[in-house]
């Protein structure tokens, strides 16, 4: 999948890792769109860096533990260290997306999520759960921002799970959420986010969404 | 299958840098490769977590010069960034929220730092004007889009309304017809700005239509009869309406340069530069479509970046604290 390039590349990034990384990866036999090329591609990047711990999981065969990670479609991946943050992959995370699996396996690794220390206050003092799925198309680059910043709001908060949805594979998902534009952070269910926005407005949508 | 990385470096805020640039399209990355060949210590703060600019929300550039074959613009953005790393430029993916320009020591304000430089180069480019009618804001990113490289694919067989007579218009119309079933280029005038050859080909398009000497008065996609444009004739007032799944907006772009007001002189919204790029203020450059200028570009973008970076350098040189 990825060319010795992109490895070296990888490489580099992922020599900044600290500590393990595990990927849940679930993922069925032919029913799925990319469930072949995302397995491919996680233990492609298993290979570079000893650091990075893939599990896969055939989805039928392994109903329990795709129950406990609340896996609906196919592929998802969970990246996670002892602790599930709620980080969630579903669909390839290829084109600009890859930066965004990265980004989720270096601030597992390290412990940093980079936010503000406003937002990290706002997080701390959240009651109720928030869940943010952020719809992106591989070929948008003002995806990645969004679910980084959804992403790192999930690790820094036990009340947030983020899940980055690669729309293209999953079209019935675009009518059920009504989306025609990415990226687009929905917020438990209802509540959406147009746009890379910066942290505070999406701070301030979720306030709403409350 | 495509995959495509964008890292940010391990920039340090104690720093002194000699030069700070503000965006990273092709203006800001061609200075960059400019003054990190320079040896000029430099730092790149973009807010997206791509580089490249506009260059990333178009498909195929084909007058950027050197690509006989059109090269696409996310890989023209990708190779410009990979390029100027190579030399040493550091880059951050931040938003630059305040500047503080007057003084010998610039101050960049991030949500998470405070930079500091001898000298900055503003690059933040411009971002597409919208139409400012009823129902845009609501629709956007349901039905209301300013790039069709990220949206375009949620058209299929579908029937799509751009707005504009510019190239951008012209262009994104062609890449849009790959998907839709039909494409109504919707303009105010039958003059259109677009180059020629790109009107040959959007004439030559049994899927793109012309629609001259009319305006959008209403995105209309709350009726229950179906997604509607209210549209008026620039000429004789009448209205007509029309029928679409989606509208693109195409118009123009504005100047990113709302950080500057009330320090830096502006003309129209854009920084207005002498010959050597300099801004109003000492220390302070700019390049590409933030400028006051004629014609907005990649190929005059990435000569405004070189040329401020050769400034930038001498500046650099005699700069004493
Ligand atoms: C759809 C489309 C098609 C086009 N097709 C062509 C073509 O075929 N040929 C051609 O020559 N030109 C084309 N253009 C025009 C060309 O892309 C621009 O002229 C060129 O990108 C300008 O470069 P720039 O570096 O000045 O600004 P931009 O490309 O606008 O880059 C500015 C950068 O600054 C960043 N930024 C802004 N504010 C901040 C901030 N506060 N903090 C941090 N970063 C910030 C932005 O995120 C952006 O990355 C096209 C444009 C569009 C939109």
């Amino acid at each position: 999948m990825l060319d010795d390039k992109i490895k070296q590349e990888v490489s580099k990034i992922l020599a900044n890792m600290v500590k393990p990384v595990t990927l849940k990866l679930f993922t069925q036999g032919n029913e799925c769109g990319y469930c072949k090329e995302t397995h491919e591609l996680l233990n492609e990047l298993a290979a570079i860096n000893d650091k990075l711990k893939l599990e896969a999981f055939d989805f039928e065969t392994h109903e329990a533990e795709a129950k406990k990670y609340g896996v609906e479609e196919l592929p998802t991946i969970v990246v996670m260290d002892e602790k599930d943050h709620g980080i969630r992959f579903t669909g390839i995370p290829a084109g600009y997306e890859f930066s965004s699996l990265l980004s989720a396996f270096l601030m597992v690794s390290t412990g940093v999520a980079k936010l503000t220390n406003d937002t990290k206050a706002f997080l701390d003092n959240l009651q109720k759960p928030v869940h943010l799925k952020v719809f992106v198309t591989p070929t948008c680059p003002y995806c990645p921002p969004a679910v980084m910043l959804a992403h790192a709001m999930a690790f820094h908060s036990d009340k947030v799970t983020a899940e980055m949805i690669e729309l293209s594979e999953f079209p019935h998902l675009a009518v059920k959420y009504g989306v025609q534009g990415v990226p687009r952070t929905v917020i438990n269910e209802k509540w959406f986010q147009e746009g890379a926005a910066p942290e505070d407005i999406l701070v301030a949508k979720i306030k709403e969404a409350l | 299958m495509d995959f495509n990385l964008s890292f940010t470096a391990n920039a340090n805020p104690e720093e002194l840098y000699d030069l700070i640039i503000i965006g990273g399209g092709p203006a800001g990355l061609t200075a960059g490769l400019y003054a990190a060949r320079y040896k000029l210590k430099t730092l790149m703060i973009e807010k997206m977590a791509i580089s490249g600019g506009q260059l990333t929300s178009t498909e195929w550039v084909e007058n950027y010069p050197g690509f006989p074959e059109p090269v696409l613009g996310q890989k023209l953005a990708k190779d410009m960034e990979t390029q100027a790393k190579m030399f040493g430029l550091e880059v951050i993916n931040e938003e630059v929220t305040k500047v503080e320009l007057t003084g010998n020591i610039k101050q960049v304000h991030t949500p998470y730092a405070v930079w500091k430089a001898k000298t900055i180069l503003i690059s933040t480019g411009s971002s597409p004007r919208k139409l400012n009618v009823p129902g845009e804001d609501n629709y956007k990113g349901n039905g209301v889009s300013y790039c069709a490289t990220c949206d375009g694919p949620f058209y299929p067989d579908k029937t799509i309304a751009v707005i504009g007579g510019g190239n951008t218009a012209f262009e994104e119309s062609v890449f849009l017809a790959k998907y839709a079933a039909k494409v109504t280029i919707i303009h105010r005038s039958d003059s259109y700005k677009a180059d020629q050859i790109l009107q040959e080909r959007v004439k030559a398009n049994p899927k793109i239509e012309l629609l001259p000497f009319y305006q959008v008065t209403h995105i209309d996609f709350d009726n229950p009869e179906g997604r509607q444009i209210i549209l008026k004739n620039t000429q004789d007032d009448t209205e007509k309406i029309m029928k679409v799944d989606g509208i693109f907006v195409f118009i123009g772009n504005d100047p990113n340069t709302k950080l500057f007001e009330g320090q830096l002189e502006l003309e129209g919204g854009y920084l207005v530069t002498d010959r050597s790029h300099k801004t109003s203020v000492d220390g302070v450059w700019a390049a590409g479509d933030v400028q006051a200028k004629a014609l907005r570009q990649v190929a005059t973008a990435v000569g405004d970046g070189a040329c401020a970076a050769h400034w930038i350098n001498k500046y650099v040189e005699e700069w004493s604290e």
